[in-house]
């Protein structure tokens, strides 16, 4: 329950202390605005420079001039976009054996023609001990495999990209362009710090190996960001302006994201320059090293990422800007077809509790122990007065 | 005497009184007046009057919302057709007959003008009825009695009414005119000889 009464002072102070960061983002922007300007001419000896730095913050390394900006060109007549997004239910440590459900919303749309959509869901009811042990089999060293969150959501994230392959090499049609769009990130950065290092290696492995299907498809994929947090350009800015990496001076960028200077730089619908990504984790995606352009929708400027084979492709980066914008104008702001594939993916609170009802009962009639619910997980579902 | 046409829609609230039937994509949509039917799991055929339909949302948190004028229909099917995806057509049809199966000495199916024992159960399969069994909704003209004694409030009675009668003359063929006099009087005295509300029926009907 919370006390607004007690509360009221503590916004109050909120609001004032806002007031102040606003006025510092404001100056720190218009400082990062000049240098990303400044930066241009000789950008090379920038680029040059940061990728010889090793450690530190992440900085994004330019692949052409990082002030250049590009405006959008015609999105094809006719392109099939395809998308896909997921959501889990996590294991329920009542249930012995342990299982979890993986649901992934795919969509097809083939626009400017009469080909029917593809909207549909694919459920996955994972359980077999097996599954787990193949992941990360002969490692002494291991910890034991746990079924946590964060395995579960590496799992989605490849179930994910696997259906999109698959709808994107189903509904791809000759002599028309298609384009497969992931929702987040493809960084898989999460998967490091593992306690189980041989897991963390297969599981990105795997993700690798679904990337290898685009390429040799040759099916261009890449991925929307919206409100992304990275502060990799402007990390490169700061080492232009030989700011120290963790400097606390009250003028340094620090605390500016990428994405506030590209409001700024961005005219509505131009996208950046491509940068690439440092993220340590990529060092293990062997052909597939990630890089990303920022693109001024009509609501926010989001991040798209994509392979780096996918952006050396001639006419790809236009593709995907046009497609990408489009896709952002019928969603109005945020695209259209990753909304749908949510739509397919998520799994209601009301879906969750028919699904451990359903399990519960299968247990009971299999003759096995029947779920409980913890002490305090009953006092939850009927609090008394 | 179930009809072999093709279903059209199949039932997703039902009870003894009327179904609410969920329109298959690409079927066409019963029409306003017209008679469906439903075989129940026990073969008992339940006579519907299409009272109601409507377009809306297939799941109940998603609002259509206008997309502009420069999207005329073709522009939507092309660039927004995941839209026409969440779009359903449901109709409601009054239930006023039911078949279970007896048949007169002659042949003839024995179709009770009255509410059926017992409701369709849900995804039970709606039929378009064909002209015979329209032709057997006729007399004695019951089904118009509870029509007009305990119409649906939501729909307006009287074209309901008229609706049906068309519908019952197009089933007679050359028989249409001589049923709808027939029809006409038996709704004469239901009105209780109100006669500007018949004729307003009547006028309808043609």
């Amino acid at each position: 329950m919370l006390d607004f009464a007690r509360l009221a002072g503590q916004l109050s102070d909120f609001a004032t202390y806002r007031v102040g960061e606003d006025g510092a983002h404001a100056a720190r922007l218009t400082r990062a605005v000049d240098a990303l300007d400044e930066c241009g001419p000789g950008w090379e000896s920038l680029r040059d420079r940061a990728q010889a730095l090793k450690g530190g913050v992440l900085r994004a390394i330019p692949t052409t001039a990082p002030h250049q900006h590009h405006g959008c060109g015609d999105r094809p007549a006719t392109v099939t976009v395809v998308a896909t997004d997921g959501s889990q239910i996590f294991p329920d440590r009542h249930v012995e054996p342990a299982c979890y459900l993986l649901n992934v919303g795919r969509v097809a749309i083939h626009y400017g023609t009469l080909d029917p959509p593809l909207i549909q869901a694919e459920p996955s009811l994972r359980y077999r001990q097996q599954d787990l042990a193949d992941l990360a089999d002969d490692d002494a060293q291991a910890s034991p495999l746990d079924l946590t969150a964060e395995v579960v959501s590496a799992l989605r994230d490849e179930l994910e990209l696997h259906w999109l392959f698959e709808t994107a090499a189903a509904e791809r049609r000759s002599g028309r362009p298609v384009l497969a769009i992931a929702d987040g990130t493809l960084i898989r950065w999460m998967l490091r710090g593992m306690k189980n290092r041989r897991l963390e290696t297969e599981l990105l492995a795997r993700y690798v190996a679904e990337l290898d299907r685009f390429r040799e498809a040759g099916v261009p994929v890449c991925s929307y960001v919206s409100r992304p947090a990275n502060a990799e350009v402007v990390n490169l800015l700061r080492l232009h302006l030989g700011e120290d990496d963790w400097s606390t001076a009250p003028d340094s960028l620090r605390g500016l994201h990428d994405r506030h200077l590209f409001e700024h730089r961005l005219a509505q619908g131009e996208r950046s320059a491509v940068f690439l990504s440092r993220s340590e984790v990529l060092s293990q995606y062997g052909p597939h090293r990630i890089v990303a352009f920022y693109v001024h929708g009509c609501a926010e400027v989001g991040r798209v990422e994509m392979p780096e084979w996918v952006a050396n492709q001639t006419g790809w980066l236009d593709l995907i800007h046009a497609v990408v914008l489009d896709q952002c104008d019928k969603g109005r702001g945020y695209p259209v077809i990753l909304q749908e594939a949510h739509q397919r993916a998520v799994v209601r609170m009301q879906e969750k509790d028919v699904f451990h009802r359903i399990l519960a009962r299968q247990v009971r009639q299999s003759g096995g122990a029947v779920p409980s619910y913890s002490g305090k997980a009953a006092s939850k579902l009927a609090p008394r007065v | 005497m179930p009809d072999p046409s093709p279903p059209v829609a199949e039932v997703i609230a039902s009870n003894t009184r009327e179904v609410v039937a969920e329109v298959y994509p690409g079927a066409t949509v019963p029409a306003f007046g017209s008679w469906v039917e439903v075989e129940t799991e026990d073969g008992t055929v339940l006579y519907g009057l299409t009272s109601h339909a409507e377009i809306g949302s297939v799941e109940p948190g998603r609002q259509a919302a206008a997309l502009g004028a420069d999207y005329d229909r073709d522009r939507i099917r092309r660039e927004m057709p995941q839209i026409l995806e969440l779009v359903r057509t449901t109709v409601r049809a009054q239930i006023l007959a039911y078949w279970d199966g007896r048949s007169r000495r002659d042949g003839r199916p024995v179709v009770r003008q009255t509410v059926p024992p017992r409701p369709a159960a849900l995804h039970d399969r709606v039929q378009v009825c064909g002209p015979e069994a329209v032709a057997a909704l006729a007399a004695p003209f019951d089904v118009l009695r509870t029509l007009a004694r305990n119409p649906d409030p939501a729909v307006p009675a009287d074209d309901l009414l008229a609706a049906a009668l068309r519908n019952l003359s197009d089933a007679h063929g050359d028989e249409g005119d001589a049923i709808l006099v027939e029809a006409g009087r038996a709704l004469a005295r239901l009105l209780d000889e109100d006669h500007e509300r018949l004729q307003s029926i009547l006028r309808r009907v043609r």
